[in-house]
Formats: structure tokens, C-alpha cells, sequence
């Protein structure tokens, strides 16, 4: 400052100020944006997401960009395993075991405490946590399926009863959304019943805390001073909402971004034309996308039609057009890597016109009037859709197609929402998934006829083996019942599965990010230098 | 004047309760449950029907709108149906990010619009007034949304001198979140506003008025600036004034490129998600600002044009 001075004795004039002035803003504009944004110390994870946050009690939870989150903030008794292979590892609990079919003991890690001054993690705190989701009527209940209750034995023991065997309690319930524990005396504080928090958890039990939420600019976590188990690898996470996957990809060649997921289009321009000092993953996803026929529409209760329709459609050339090649095609609902991923589906990934044109004379010839296809107004499904439309014509089968915005799209063969279902012949489709195969079939059970199950498909054998599946403990037994229920859909001729889709991801070189095996981030597990 | 702008206010209540009430029907009639989207897909038949009970669902259109003005007047927008915040609030963190967009954007449109379109009357016929006219053209015809891709790839991507997202944290930060939308809205804006400002010049300068100044010996730099310039930006406050509803189509889609915060992001997320607390909230807001920016025009013209003041 004396320097300053002593070589400007004439002070700081207009020209002076206009001068400074001028060259801070240059250096500002010029500055690298790393540096610029959010410049502080600390090791800081700047990731995209694909919807901005909108609910937090892990009880009431929806939606994977909201466990991303709860991942973080608080703990559960296990979690996934980063991998390419399903599997899960001790979080907050120091044991576990499944002592009979329906009886899960756990002993909690001693010292797992919770903000706020709430005190440390018990298994009062488990049982409060897992029970207020079947109490309170939470929309994921089914996540906890058949259980009867939580025994506390001990302060940090208990036991996980069910009414009866539930396999998903490894692969989806424990390590995901409502395995997660929130402390039972801030939450009965905050909410008097022990019902849904909302946007505000009255304590954290993971390694960060959330320090600030701006609603569609970002959700900043930090590192929960209280937390006594391993340190994560950042400091700071800083979790920017995207609806639009192409924002990020750009959002992140700007230098805004570390790591984000990537669209399949993009990747196939990326492939050899990387971002520098970026690395490229490519992981397969849990989603299925799928053709599927409306049973009851008059049009299509002839099953000669419909595996005439089935049979003509070629997935690999819709792969082709509307994912550029770089998703693999599905042989059912279950993807691979998981119990019930079937090798080749009963009628092959690319169709056979000759087959298709057999049916087709069998049922008496194309329908009169052209048939519908509903789909998306997304252009990977109008892409979609018209592929289906020509592989169709060559059979001589016209189609026209709809498509819908996703509001108007996901009420479409609700029974709930007027007599839309009753016009709706050919529907593309796609659903989530979750780990475990349960979750796929669980949509297409008799009692979701007019809900979800828009074919229209009912079964017996199909209930019956779901429900059997959900308790067998043999892993190959219950592998071969999902097979066999994907082949009982297959039968029907309703449905055409077409692919699983991917999750390509990229992130600068030096960062180790955690990533599920369906591709997904497990931001706590991240390491390395952005 | 007092009557006209009384008379204006209430037209312009008017218009925001049949706007909104269109609103309102529109959704009804959309398909779409906001109860199905916001419990997701496991929840109970059960569970749904108690849900669009409480959110009011289940009652006729028309005492679903008279409760929705009646809460209106008492503050009350209702709630966002997936976090359960309050949509005055919402709407109002999200607004000041539009406002400002929309403000820097027309603020230098404006600013060099008139000065190009008043440069290019006094140069008729010249080169730079041809150029001008090419420039102004093709602004005009370039859409915000195409102006935002590719500022961000030039600017953000290519040259990394300015955030491709966000909003910034900090007066500096936002400043330089701020350049490229405001930009990518404003660029069609010089266009107009220029070619507004021009034909306007042309057609004052050779008015009775101009010819008696010159008579008088008055200055040509004081004959531009008192007594063409003056008149000539009237017609282009009124092209601004309702430009506002354009302003706020173009800031939804540079808002959803950029990823960045405000009025046009929240309602195309909320239209997306059925949320219609939301949507109608937010609808209304800008509505309300869109008719308010029209009558703000109106009486600035008023009060700037004697002629039309007279007449009121």
C-alpha cells in the first residue's frame, strides 16, 4: 500500500479509477471460471444433476437426484459398493446379518452422531426411521415391503423383523432411499407426528451437511464437522441442477462443471474428440424402453397381429437411429448384471419379416385403418417412433404416430384418467429401475392393470411367480422365475423390449469419482484433484 | 389523466383475472394428475385419492377458481406440490433473476438501437446507414434461443471468458453470469429498436416543426437531440413496453440453456411436472408485469407526447 502511494503522490483520479477499473474487469472476465466461481479454499466437487432437488425425508423420498443427496447427509445401515458389480458394504452399521428369513439383526457403529445436538445414532433411532414410512402411509412403502417391525435389543442392536421374506431388503432397501436414518428426536421435534420433513431435515448424519440450497442454481454440501467416520474426499460438493443433459456437456467444456453424465448422442461425437484432460466412462443403465401393445384395444386382441407387429421390429436399427448406436438392445425388462438378465429374448433383437408377414396372413391381413403409437415429444422417441412406423410399413402395417408431453404421456393408460387407455394401441415406453429385479416386474402384476401395467397384461403364473420370487432366498431359483415371468410377457406378443439405454459419464483426469454399476454417483466415495 | 390511468388500472386487473382464469381451465382440461407426478409411481390408489383431496382436486373447476382469487387477495398462492414452500415465495426468489435479465437486456438494446438508428437516419443512403439496415435485418431475425447456443459455445466453450451457467454468487460474479444471456435476448432488440428509430427520424425530420427550427438558426446537433430525437424514441418506448410479454418468452429459453434461475425456468420445469400451484403463480406474476409494463408505456407516452396528453 506505501508503494502505492508513494509512486501515485498525485492520488487516484478519474483516469486512475477508469484504468483499475477497466483492468480488474478484464482480469475478471479473462480469469479462468474455475477460479472464478465459487473461489475458495478447499477441495471442491462441482457435478450436475438431472432435476433439482424436491424432497429430502429419506421416509418420503422420490426420485434418485434426491438420494443423491440423502446419500450424502445422512447414513444408512449398508450402502452400494462403486463397481461394476452390485453389491454392498457396512455404512452405519458395524454388523449385519440375516439371521433367519425374516429376522435381520444390526449393531450399530458407536459415535455416529447427528447435528444439532441430537445426540448419537441408536438403534431407537433405526427402528424410528424404518417404521415411520409404513406408519405415516409414505408413497414408497413397498420399499420396506413385509416388514412387521424393528426390535431394539440395545442401545446400538436390534432386530429388522418381516412378516415374511423379502429379498429386495439387500438390493434396494437397505442400501437406498428409506434405509436411511434420521434422528428420532429432531424429526419428532420438527414435525410433532414423525411425518414428512420435507425440504428442511432437522439433523444430518453423513459425512456433509447442507449448508445451502438455491432452488434451480445449486445445492452446496460441506463437510458435517461432527461426522467421526472416514473423511470424504471433498470438501465442498456443489450439485448444479440441469434438466437438459446438453447444458451440462456444455456447462462442463466451459470448465464449470468436474464430472457430469453425458447423452448417447453426444458420446458418439465425443468418442476420439474427448474434452481435454478428460477421461470418458461408459456404464450400461438400469432403464428399459420397450414397445408395448394395448391387450384390450380391439384393434390388437388378435395375438397373430401382434407378433406379427413384434416380429417386424428391428431394435438394432432403432438403436441405430435414435441412440447412434451406443445403447445395447434388451433382451427383456432386467438388465444385465443383474438376477434374471436373460441372454437372448424368445423373439430375436432384429425381428423376422418373414415370421412377421406369417403372423400377419395368419390374423388376416393389416388392420384396416392405421394404428397409433404414443410416444414422448422428446426427439429420441419421436426418432423412435418413426423407425417403428417404417419397419412397419414393410409388412404393410400404417402407423401414425402421437406424441405427447411427459404430463399428458404418463396418464395415458391410467384408468384414473378418463378412457384414453381405450385408443391406446401401441405405447413407447420406458421405465426406471431399481437393483433388484423385483422392482421391474412388480409394474406388470395383474393388480396394476390400468396403473402402470398399460398392456393390459394379466397373468397368474406371472402374480404368482412374482410373489414367490420376492421370498426365494436360492439366487439362481429366483433368477430363473424372473426369466420365465419376462418370457410369459414376450408370449403375449405385447411387448417388444428395445433396449436398456447407457450412462456415459465424463470428468476431468485426476478425479477417482464413485459410480454405481448402472452409472449413477455416489458422491461420497469421490476422490482425487479436480 | 387521473380518470385514464384508473380506468387503465382496472383493465388491467381485468385482464390478469381472464388470463388466469384461461390459465386454469387450460390445466384443468390438460391431461395430467399433479397428485399421480408428486407421490410418484408406488403410491396406493389410496394414498392419490387423499391427495387430490387435499390439494382441492377433486372439487369443481369453478370453486377451485374462486377459492384460487380468493386466497390470491389474501396473499396466498398456494404451495409447490412437491416441497410444500410457499409459490409467493418461490416466485418471488426466482423473479428478481428475471427482472434483471430482461431489464440489462433491453437497457442496451435500447441504448445502442437508438443510437444506430438515429446515426443511420442522419446518414441516409450511406454505407454505414446500408450496413446498419443489413445488421438490424439480421439481428431481428436471429431467436434468442439460437443466440444463446451459440454464445455459450463461442464465448464460454471456445474462448472460456465467461460462465456458460448460473446465476454467479456475488456482484462481480453475476455481472459476468449476466453478459451472455442478456446478450442473447438483446440482440434482436438492437434491430428493432434501430429500424423503429430510423423510419421514426425520417418521417419527424421532415415535419413542419423541424423546417421552423431550422428557420430559427437553431444548432442541427440541438435540432436532432430536442426536437427529432425526442419524438422519434416515443414508438420505440412503446415497442418496449409491449416487447415486455417477448422478453419474458425469450428469457424461457436462454434461462434453460444457461441454467440459470428464474420466472421462465420455474414455469417450464413446473408445466413439465403438472405442478400447477406453480405454474399459476408464476403465470400470474408475469401477467401482472406484462400488463403493467404495457400501461406504464402508455402513460409514459402520454406524459412525453403533448399531443396525446391533451387529448386525455
Amino acid at each position: 500500500m506505501t508503494d502505492i502511494k508513494t509512486a501515485n503522490p498525485a492520488g487516484f483520479g478519474r483516469r486512475a479509477f477508469l484504468k483499475g477499473a477497466t483492468a480488474t474487469g478484464l482480469a475478471a472476465a479473462t480469469m479462468p471460471l474455475g477460479s472464478r466461481i465459487w473461489a475458495q479454499s478447499g477441495k471442491v466437487l462441482r457435478v450436475s444433476s438431472y432435476a433439482d432437488i424436491d424432497a429430502l425425508d429419506p421416509g418420503f423420498y422420490q426420485n434418485g437426484y434426491n438420494v443423491d443427496v440423502m446419500n450424502c447427509i445422512y447414513s444408512k445401515l449398508v450402502r452400494y459398493v462403486p463397481g461394476r458389480e452390485w453389491d454392498w458394504e457396512l455404512e452405519a452399521a458395524e454388523e449385519i446379518e440375516q439371521v433367519d428369513d425374516t429376522h435381520i439383526r444390526f449393531k450399530l457403529k458407536k459415535g455416529l452422531m447427528f447435528t444439532g445436538g441430537y445426540g448419537e445414532m441408536t438403534a431407537e433411532d433405526v427402528k424410528f426411521s424404518f417404521e415411520r414410512v409404513l406408519e405415516h402411509d409414505s408413497p414408497v412403502k413397498s420399499d420396506w415391503g413385509p416388514l412387521d417391525h424393528v426390535e431394539v435389543t440395545d442401545t446400538y442392536e436390534g432386530v429388522i423383523v418381516l412378516k415374511e421374506p423379502f429379498q429386495p431388503l439387500w438390493t434396494i432397501t437397505l442400501p437406498y432411499g428409506t434405509g436411511h436414518i434420521v434422528s428420532k428426536k429432531a424429526v419428532m421435534e420438527a414435525t410433532e407426528s414423525g411425518g414428512n420433513f420435507g425440504m428442511e431435515p432437522p439433523a444430518f448424519s453423513g459425512p456433509y451437511i447442507l449448508e445451502a440450497w438455491k432452488p434451480n442454481q445449486y445445492v452446496h454440501l460441506v463437510r458435517n464437522p461432527d461426522w467421526k467416520g472416514e473423511a470424504p474426499g471433498f470438501d465442498e460438493i456443489r450439485i448444479l441442477p440441469m434438466d437438459d443433459t446438453k447444458t451440462a456437456e456444455r456447462a462442463y467444456e466451459a470448465g464449470d462443471l468436474d464430472f457430469t453424465e453425458i447423452t448417447l448422442s453426444s458420446l458418439a461425437q465425443y468418442r476420439g474428440n474427448e474434452p481435454k484432460d478428460t477421461v470418458i466412462e461408459e456404464y450400461p443403465s438400469l432403464y428399459y424402453v420397450w414397445l408395448g401393445m394395448n391387450l384390450d384395444n380391439p384393434v390388437l386382441k388378435d395375438e397373430n397381429l401382434r407378433k406379427a407387429i413384434q416380429h417386424a421390429i428391428n431394435a438394432e436399427q432403432i438403436i441405430d437411429a435414435a441412440y447412434f448406436g451406443e445403447a445395447e438392445p434388451a433382451t427383456g425388462m432386467i438388465a444385465p448384471g443383474l438376477p434374471g438378465h436373460r441372454e437372448t429374448p424368445l423373439v430375436p433383437v432384429a425381428g423376422d419379416l418373414d415370421k412377421a408377414r406369417a403372423f400377419l396372413e395368419a390374423a388376416g391381413g393389416p388392420p384396416a385403418e392405421p394404428i397409433t403409437i404414443d410416444a414422448l415429444n422428446a426427439t429420441v422417441w419421436k426418432t423412435m417412433a418413426e423407425v417403428i412406423q417404417a419397419q412397419l410399413s414393410q409388412i404393410g402395417i400404417e402407423v401414425q404416430i402421437n406424441v405427447q408431453d411427459s404430463g399428458s404421456f404418463w396418464t395415458l393408460g391410467m384408468e384414473s384418467e378418463g378412457d384414453r387407455w381405450k385408443d391406446m394401441q401401441l405405447v413407447l415406453n420406458r421405465f426406471s429401475m431399481l437393483p433388484d429385479p423385483y422392482y421391474a416386474t412388480s409394474w406388470f402384476v395383474s393388480d396394476q392393470v390400468g396403473i402402470w401395467n398399460w398392456e393390459r397384461f394379466s397373468n397368474e403364473a406371472f402374480d404368482k411367480l412374482h410373489q414367490r420370487a420376492l421370498s426365494e432366498s436360492d439366487g439362481d431359483k429366483r433368477a430363473e422365475m424372473y426369466r420365465k415371468m419376462q418370457e410369459l410377457m414376450e408370449e403375449t406378443g405385447a411387448y417388444k423390449f428395445i433396449t436398456h439405454e447407457g450412462t456415459p459419464v465424463m470428468y476431468r483426469e485426476g478425479l477417482e469419482p464413485a459410480l454405481r454399476p448402472d452409472g449413477r454417483p455416489l458422491f461420497i466415495g469421490f476422490d482425487g484433484e479436480t | 389523466m387521473l380518470f385514464y390511468t384508473a380506468q387503465r388500472l382496472v383493465l388491467s386487473v381485468v385482464i390478469v383475472m381472464v388470463a388466469v382464469s384461461i390459465l386454469k381451465l387450460m390445466l384443468h382440461v390438460v391431461p395430467g394428475d399433479p397428485a399421480v407426478l408428486v407421490l410418484g409411481p408406488r403410491a396406493t390408489p389410496e394414498l392419490i385419492e387423499r391427495t387430490r383431496e387435499a390439494m382441492g382436486l377433486d372439487r369443481p373447476l369453478l370453486v377451485q377458481l374462486v377459492t384460487f382469487f380468493g386466497n390470491i387477495f389474501r396473499g396466498d398462492l398456494g404451495h409447490d406440490v412437491f416441497t410444500g414452500r410457499a409459490v409467493s415465495r418461490i416466485v418471488l426468489e426466482q423473479l428478481p433473476y428475471t427482472l434483471i435479465l430482461i431489464t440489462v437486456a433491453i437497457m442496451w438494446s435500447a441504448a445502442l438501437g437508438i443510437v444506430l438508428g438515429a446515426y443511420s437516419a442522419l446518414r441516409r443512403n450511406t454505407w454505414f446507414d446500408t450496413l446498419s439496415g443489413i445488421v438490424s435485418v439480421g439481428t431481428i431475425s436471429i431467436p434468442a434461443f439460437v443466440m444463446a447456443l451459440y454464445s455459450v459455445l463461442v464465448f464460454a466453450v471456445w474462448l472460456r471468458w465467461l460462465p456458460a451457467i448460473g446465476a454467479g454468487e456475488g456482484f462481480v460474479n453475476s455481472i459476468t453470469h449476466l453478459i451472455l444471456p442478456a446478450f442473447a435476448i438483446g440482440v434482436s432488440w438492437v434491430g428493432y429498436v434501430a429500424r423503429m428509430v430510423r423510419a421514426s427520424m425520417l418521417e419527424i425530420m421532415g415535419q413542419p416543426h423541424v423546417r421552423m427550427a431550422r428557420a430559427f438558426g437553431l444548432s442541427e446537433r440541438r435540432i436532432t437531440r430536442s426536437h427529432i430525437l425526442k419524438i422519434a424514441v416515443l414508438p420505440a418506448v412503446t415497442l418496449i413496453g409491449t416487447g415486455v410479454a417477448h422478453l419474458f418468452s425469450a428469457a424461457v429459453f436462454v434461462e434453460v440453456i444457461f441454467a440459470r434461475p428464474g420466472i421462465g425456468a420455474l414455469i417450464v420445469q413446473a408445466v413439465n411436472e403438472r405442478n400447477y400451484p406453480i405454474v399459476l403463480g408464476a403465470v400470474l406474476v408475469t401477467t401482472g408485469i406484462i400488463v403493467l409494463a404495457t400501461l406504464i408505456s402508455d402513460l409514459v407516452i402520454a406524459l412525453l407526447d403533448p399531443r396525446q396528453r391533451e387529448e386525455l
